[in-house]
């Protein structure tokens, strides 16, 4: 609200400035100027109450009325100033509820998701444990992610969790570090997040298309995905779940990344470029969408990022090397392992070590000398 | 006090030792000298030298081929940096205020952001491929991770002081400049005025030999 100050005295100044001008010239031209008339309403309801008078805060009332009032009811307020739609209303009423929705909803809602999923995580790791590859390591190695792919994925995930962090600091900043970073240091790391947000924001969008184009043909949907899903991907029950090269949660990750982190994207390049006539009602419904579609998301990649490292034995191998381990590809997407074994695209884990430069050249000299 | 340290004296002494040091990085390849060649030459030596440091600066066929992330990547990250250092508002003033006495054009808000954007993704997708890729893992040094991590805090921080709001934000990127300016000298960033001398002498011994490289 009190950005709104230096607007209103400068809107002061040019109403008192026309005043006069039709005070002194011959014929001055009648100006409607509700602005000025709801500057005074304000003020004179703002004064203090005399002693016996009721004890509401100054203004509060006017506050209350402007609030129960629908926009489009609104009689008086239009500014003269240029501006679009909701921008030109003098007081808008839905700016303190979209406040009041962020600050009494979005904020304590979006809390307890997030501190459930680390819970639920937590718990699960617990109950559940690491799962390991049941038929232990192999020799051999499965070719699963071409460079590309891996450098594309890890350049959403530098993205996704620089825009994660700076993006959680914004909204839950003023809850949870403004008490004990105190006003000026938090102001300062809160204007710093900001701007690496809004830095970081485009290049998520240009990640999120190469992953997209890159992964897509992959992740169609197909048969058998849903038994997998029916079984909760091998959790209920003790039977074992077959799949693809990705299974259906893997596929329904990838989709929610696209269309939810898709609005995440657009919604954010809504608040990051207000150049194209978007009013305020549009605004507060992009930061709406912005924040709760990258909670959700932030949810999801809690659960992919656990599984992907403390969660199962040999997840994060094929994104950190290129190939997996053949037994754990039998495991979890044999549909695939059997496959490539059909066409004979197993290599030997000793091969893959050497081609990545794990092997020590006194290790290689030596079985030379054999 | 911090920041009148950040502001002054920590200023002045890392680009003297910068200025100082590339100086006498440059003087040691120089002196060296190269082995006489005591075939007669078959080219102009001076011109292959000269074409070879520009011409090397273009994608040739079998990196379009292998290599193409990486080619792009570093065009990105090479080519928006240097439109950031030299034509960014706030570096320009600050060139005009405390180096040049003179300042010039630069880029419109907008164009500051594309380019940071660019650099940016530049950045981290050769990075994230120094550290992915085999052969680069093996060939990277410590130092080498250190230029890196250097070189992306001290445009990371340029990010963050965007608003230019805060005071501290601008003293955190000029103190990681600072460090960077203090270890450029001694690390592989020193590339940025050698690749100079090495392409020019590659050059101009291939143009001696009548080599077309």
């Amino acid at each position: 609200m009190h950005r709104l100050w230096p607007g209103l005295v400068l809107l002061l100044c040019l109403c008192s400035s026309l005043n006069v001008a039709g005070q002194t010239g011959s014929e001055g031209i009648a100006v409607p100027n509700p602005g000025s008339e709801l500057w005074r309403e304000v003020r004179q309801r703002s004064q203090p109450l005399p002693p016996g008078g009721q004890s509401e805060a100054p203004g509060l009332a006017l506050l209350q009325e402007i609030r129960q009032r629908r926009l489009s009811e609104m009689p008086v307020g239009r500014s003269q100033l240029a501006g679009s739609g909701a921008g030109a209303v003098f007081i808008n009423s839905l700016g303190d509820t979209w406040r009041r929705l962020r600050m009494e909803r979005l904020v304590p809602i979006g809390g307890y998701l997030l501190g459930g999923a680390l819970l639920l995580v937590l718990l699960f790791y617990l109950i559940r444990g690491r799962v390991p590859i049941r038929a232990g390591r192999s020799q051999h190695k499965l070719y699963r992610y071409s460079p590309y792919e891996r450098l594309i994925h890890w350049f959403i995930a530098f993205n996704f969790i620089l825009l994660a962090l700076s993006g959680l600091i914004l909204l839950f900043g003023r809850s949870l570090l403004l008490p004990w970073m105190g006003p000026q240091l938090f102001s300062a790391v809160a204007s710093a997040s900001k701007e690496g947000h809004n830095l970081f924001g485009p290049l998520f969008l240009l990640a999120l298309a190469l992953i997209f184009l890159q992964f897509v043909r992959r992740n169609i949907y197909q048969k058998g995905d849903l038994t997998w899903l029916l079984r909760g991907g091998g959790v209920i029950g003790k039977k074992h779940v077959p799949s693809n090269f990705f299974n259906m949660g893997e596929k329904t990750m990838f989709w929610m990344l696209i269309l939810v982190g898709g609005v995440t994207a657009l919604s954010g390049l809504v608040l990051l470029f207000p150049l194209f006539g978007q009013g305020r009602e549009l605004m507060a419904l992009s930061h709406l969408a912005h924040a709760v579609t990258a909670i959700v998301m932030i949810t999801v990649i809690i659960g992919h990022i656990y599984i992907g490292t403390i969660g199962m034995e040999g997840a994060l191998e094929g994104m950190r090397t290129g190939y997996c381990d053949l037994n754990w590809a039998r495991e979890h997407h044999d549909w695939w392992a059997q496959k490539c074994e059909e066409r004979g695209e197993t290599v030997s884990a000793e091969d893959v070590a050497r081609a990545r430069g794990e092997v020590s050249p006194a290790h290689i000299a030596e079985e030379r000398g054999r | 006090m911090i920041g009148a340290f950040i502001d002054g004296p920590l200023w002045y002494f890392s680009l003297t030792v910068f200025l100082l040091g590339v100086a006498w990085r440059l003087a040691g390849i120089v002196r060296r000298g190269v082995a006489a060649d005591l075939a007669p030459a078959r080219g102009d030596a001076a011109r292959g030298a000269l074409r070879t440091i520009f011409t090397r600066a273009l994608p040739r066929r079998p990196v379009l081929h292998g290599g193409r992330v990486q080619m792009i990547a570093g065009y990105l990250f090479h080519l928006g940096l240097l439109v950031l250092l030299l034509f960014a508002q706030p570096h320009v003033d600050f060139y005009a205020e405390r180096i040049a006495g003179f300042g010039w054009s630069t880029l419109p808000h907008w164009g500051f952001i594309l380019a940071s954007e660019i650099a940016f993704a530049g950045l981290i997708l050769l990075w994230i491929y120094r550290v992915m890729n085999p052969v680069t893992r093996l060939l990277s040094g410590f130092g080498d991770h250190v230029a890196s991590l250097l070189v992306f805090m001290v445009m990371f921080s340029g990010c963050l002081a965007l608003g230019q709001s805060h005071e501290a934000l601008r003293l955190l990127h000029l103190f990681l400049a600072e460090l960077l300016l203090l270890y450029f000298p001694f690390s592989s960033l020193m590339h940025t005025f050698t690749f100079v001398l090495s392409r020019g002498y590659t050059g101009a011994a291939m143009a001696r030999k009548g080599v077309n490289a």
